[in-house]
C-alpha cells in the first residue's frame, strides 16, 4: 500500500485525463470541432427544422399563408451571420476591447448559430450579447449601462433577455483558445533559433501573420483547425520560410507522412482564409435580411397571433400548476393524522423541487 | 420550444434537489442526486436575476474554470442549467473539508496523514497550473473531502487564467491568513507563486493544527508574516522595497522553523520554507513541489482512504470500496454536527491495526529520522 501511494506523489502529470494534451482536453475540443460536411449538415437540419416549424405556425394562424413565402436556407443564415461577425470588430475598436475579447466575441456567435436559427434569433442582438458576455468572461467586464448606452438604438432589456439564451446555447462552455495566442507562441519560439537572425524576422512578418489570423476569424477554420493549425497557416501566408524554419525546428524525427499531412493541413486552411477571410457583400445580405423579415420565426415575434398564443398557453400550465400546489396544502391539513403522513422519498423530493422552482 | 430550452429542460430533470445545506449572499445550496442513479451532488443555485449586469462574473469565473478542468483532486461540475432565472451548478458532492477536519480536536494526525494531504493539494494545484490557471482563494475550507478520502480543490470564483507576463491584474484576492507577501504589497503582475504561499499556509496550519498566520488587519498581516520569518531583506527579496504599497513594517528577527515546528522532518521543513519563500520567483512550484524529497522519503503519505476524517461520514463507510458518491443509505447527519470520537480512525481503518501503539506515543517512530517526540 505504502509503495502504491507514494506513486501519487511520484507521477503528478498522470492524471484523469490520461495522456491526452491539454488541448484535447478542453471543451473547445471536445465539443466545438467538426469536419466542413458535419458543420453543413447541422447547419442544413437546423434551418429545415426551423422552416417546417415556422411553415407550421403561419399555417395554424391562416392556412395557405406558407406557400408564397421565400424561406432563407442554411447559406443565407451563414451571410446574415458572417455580416455581423464583422461587425464585432468595428465595435471592439469603438470601446478599445482587447483583442481577446473580440476574438471570443466572434466564437460565441458562430458558436450560437450551430445550435440556433437566424430565422428564430436575429443576429443584431444575439451579437451585441455575444459581445457583452465575451467581456465578462475574458475578464475585461464593464457595466452594462455604459455598454448599452454607446450602441445606439439599445437598451439594457435588449441584451439581458438574450444572455441566458446564449450562455445555454454555448454549453456554458466559455473557454475559447485562439489562434493569435498560438501566432504569438510561435513568434516567440522564432526568436529562439540561432539560425532566425533579426533582421530575417522583421515586425511586419509578425503583424502581417496577425492580419491573416484576424481574417481567418470571418470564415469557419476555428471550427474545423485547432489554434496552432490556423496560426501556422497565417505565419506561411505571411512568410513561407519562417513557417518552414519553425516546423523544420519542431519536427525533427518526423515521418515523411505526418509531414505530408501538416502540409495539406496548412495548404487548407490557407486557402480557407485566402478565399473566404473577408466581410461578405453588403448587398446580397441585405436581400436576405430583408427575406428574414417576411419569413421569422412568429413565435418570436411580440405581438403577434402565435406569440400571444403561446404566452396563454405558458400561464395556463402556471396557473395548473399553483392550483396543485394549492390543492396538495389543502390535502396535507385535512389529513387525519395532524403531522401528516410520512411522505415516500419521491413525493418529498416532488414537492421539495416544485418549492424550489417557484422560490425565485 | 426551441432545441436548446429542450436541451436545458432535459438537463434539469436529470437533478433531483433534496435539502437546503447553505446560503451565501449569492447563492442557495442543495443536496440532491441525480434521478436515474441516486448518485449525491451538491447544487449551487445563482441567483442572477438581481443582478443589473447579468451573469455575474464570480458565476462566470467558476463556470468557465470547472467546464475545462477534470482532475481527481479538483472538484467535478457535472452539469449546468438554468431555471428562471437562476444558474444551477451541479457539483459533486463532498462530504467534509479541512477546515472542519483541522478544527476536529478528536482526531489525531499522523505526519504521513499531512504528507497525503499535501501530495493531492499540490496534484490539483499543479493541475491548474499546468491549464494555465490561478485559483487565488486556497484556504482549508476550500480544500474539500470526499467520503473515499480525496481531496478537492474548490470554489473557483476567483480564479483567472494567466498567460503574458506583464499583464496586470488585481491584489484584492486570496482570503487574508493565506495571502502572500507580495499581494499585501500591492504587487499588480504576479503569478502562480501566489496559490504556492497558500499551500505553505495550510502546509503549517495541519501541522499546527491552528491558522499558521492569523493577522487582524492587512497591515497586521504583513507584521504576522515577519513576525513569524523574518522581515525580508534586499537579497531576500530583491524589489519588494518598491511594491506599490510598500510600507516598512518593523524589523523582526528570523527565527529557525524548526523552534516551531518542532517535531517536523528536515525534508517537511525543508518543502516548507520553500513554499513560504518570500520572492515570488523563488518560490517552489507545484510541479518541483510533487518532485521534492519529502514526498518520496519516508513516511509514505497515507492512501486517501485511511486519512483521519469525521466520524459522521461513519455511516457511509460500507460504500466507500464502491464509489465515493453512491449513497444509498439514508442521509446521515450533517459533517459538522457529528459527535467526536476518537476511536473514529480505528473503526474505519483495518490498516490500523497494524500500528499497535496509540497515535502520540508513535511519533518518533514514524518520523524514523530522530524528530521530537511533540505532536506537529
Amino acid at each position: 500500500m505504502a509503495a502504491k501511494s507514494s506513486k501519487t506523489a511520484d507521477e503528478p502529470t498522470t492524471s484523469s485525463t490520461g495522456t491526452k494534451s491539454l488541448y484535447e482536453a478542453s471543451t473547445q475540443f471536445k465539443s466545438w470541432n467538426f469536419s466542413p460536411e458535419q458543420l453543413v449538415i447541422v447547419r442544413e437540419s437546423l434551418n429545415s427544422a426551423a422552416v417546417t416549424a415556422i411553415r407550421n405556425t403561419f399555417e395554424t394562424d391562416e392556412p395557405g399563408s406558407s406557400a408564397h413565402v421565400s424561406f432563407l436556407n442554411a447559406e443565407d443564415e451563414h451571410l446574415l451571420v458572417k455580416l455581423y461577425i464583422t461587425k464585432i470588430p468595428q465595435l471592439c475598436g469603438h470601446f478599445r476591447f482587447p483583442e481577446e475579447v473580440e476574438a471570443t466575441a466572434i466564437t460565441y456567435l458562430k458558436r450560437f448559430y450551430l445550435r440556433n436559427t437566424v430565422m428564430d434569433w436575429h443576429p443584431k442582438n444575439v451579437m451585441l450579447t455575444a459581445l457583452f458576455l465575451a467581456t465578462k468572461t475574458t475578464n475585461n467586464p464593464i457595466s452594462l449601462d455604459s455598454y448599452t448606452s454607446n450602441i445606439p438604438r439599445t437598451s439594457p432589456s435588449d441584451v439581458l433577455d438574450l444572455e441566458f439564451l446564449v450562455a445555454q446555447s454555448l454549453g456554458f462552455e466559455f473557454a475559447v483558445w485562439h489562434a493569435h495566442r498560438a501566432l504569438w507562441g510561435l513568434w516567440l519560439d522564432l526568436q529562439y533559433l540561432p539560425e532566425i537572425t533579426e533582421d530575417l524576422r522583421p515586425r511586419d512578418v509578425y503583424e502581417m501573420a496577425l492580419k491573416h489570423v484576424r481574417n481567418s476569424r470571418f470564415t469557419d477554420v476555428e471550427l474545423i483547425y485547432t489554434p496552432s493549425q490556423i496560426s501556422l497557416a497565417a505565419l506561411s501566408l505571411a512568410s513561407p520560410l519562417l513557417a518552414q524554419k519553425w516546423v523544420d525546428s519542431k519536427s525533427s524525427g518526423a515521418t515523411d507522412s505526418a509531414s505530408e499531412t501538416l502540409e495539406s493541413i496548412i495548404g487548407t486552411v490557407k486557402y480557407f482564409i485566402t478565399q473566404a477571410g473577408q466581410p461578405p457583400d453588403v448587398e446580397a445580405v441585405r436581400e436576405v435580411d430583408r427575406r428574414l423579415k417576411l419569413c421569422k420565426n412568429p413565435d418570436k415575434v411580440v405581438g403577434s397571433k402565435a406569440y400571444l398564443a403561446r404566452k396563454v398557453e405558458e400561464e395556463r400550465k402556471a396557473e395548473a400548476k399553483r392550483n396543485k400546489k394549492v390543492e396538495d396544502a389543502r390535502r396535507a391539513i385535512e389529513d387525519d393524522d395532524p403531522f401528516g403522513s410520512a411522505l415516500n422519498e419521491a413525493e418529498r423530493a416532488q414537492r421539495i423541487r416544485e418549492l424550489d422552482e417557484d422560490d425565485d | 420550444m426551441d432545441a436548446v430550452e429542450q436541451a436545458n429542460a432535459e438537463r434539469q430533470k436529470r437533478w433531483v434537489k433534496d435539502q437546503k445545506v447553505g446560503e451565501g449572499t449569492y447563492a442557495v445550496v442543495y443536496r440532491g442526486r441525480e434521478a436515474s442513479t441516486g448518485r449525491k451532488v451538491a447544487v449551487k443555485k445563482i441567483k442572477v436575476g438581481q443582478f443589473k449586469d447579468g451573469l455575474d462574473m464570480s458565476a462566470i469565473r467558476e463556470v468557465k474554470y470547472l467546464r475545462e478542468l477534470h482532475h481527481q483532486n479538483v472538484i467535478e461540475l457535472l452539469d449546468v442549467f438554468s431555471s428562471k432565472t437562476n444558474l444551477n451548478l451541479v457539483l459533486e458532492f463532498l462530504d467534509s473539508d479541512l477546515e472542519i477536519i483541522i478544527k476536529d480536536r478528536s482526531l489525531v494526525f499522523l505526519p504521513a496523514d499531512i504528507k497525503s494531504w499535501m501530495a493531492m493539494t499540490f496534484r490539483g494545484l499543479e493541475f491548474c497550473h499546468r491549464n494555465f490557471i490561478l485559483h487565488r482563494d486556497l484556504k482549508p475550507n476550500n480544500l474539500l473531502i470526499a467520503s473515499n478520502g480525496q481531496l478537492k480543490l474548490a470554489d473557483f470564483g476567483l480564479a483567472r487564467d494567466f498567460a503574458d507576463p506583464g499583464y496586470k491584474m488585481t491584489c484584492q484576492v486570496i482570503t487574508r491568513w493565506y495571502r502572500p507577501p507580495e499581494l499585501l504589497f500591492g504587487c499588480r503582475y504576479y503569478s502562480t507563486a501566489v496559490d504556492i504561499w497558500s499551500v505553505g499556509c495550510i502546509f503549517a496550519e495541519l501541522m499546527l493544527r491552528t491558522p499558521y498566520l492569523p493577522g487582524e488587519t492587512d497591515m497586521d498581516q504583513l507584521k504576522t508574516i515577519f513576525r513569524a520569518l523574518g522581515t525580508p531583506t534586499e537579497e531576500d527579496w530583491p524589489g519588494h522595497t518598491k511594491l506599490p504599497d510598500y510600507v516598512p513594517v518593523g524589523q523582526f528577527p528570523r527565527t529557525p522553523l524548526r523552534d516551531l515546528f518542532t517535531a517536523a522532518s528536515g525534508d517537511t521543513l525543508n518543502l516548507l520554507s520553500k513554499t513560504l519563500t518570500y520572492e515570488p520567483r523563488k518560490r517552489i512550484s507545484a510541479k518541483e513541489a510533487l518532485h521534492h524529497p519529502y514526498f518520496t522519503s519516508l513516511p509514505y503519505p497515507t492512501h486517501p482512504s485511511k486519512l483521519p476524517k469525521p466520524l459522521s461520514s461513519h455511516s457511509s463507510r460500507p460504500l466507500e470500496e464502491v464509489d465515493g458518491n453512491v449513497d444509498l443509505a439514508p442521509h446521515g447527519a450533517p459533517a459538522k454536527a457529528a459527535p467526536p470520537n476518537k476511536l473514529k480512525r480505528k473503526l474505519s481503518s483495518p490498516i490500523d491495526d497494524l500500528r499497535p501503539l496509540a497515535r502520540r506515543l508513535d511519533f518518533g517512530q514514524m518520523l524514523g529520522d530522530g524528530g521530537s517526540n511533540d505532536v506537529c
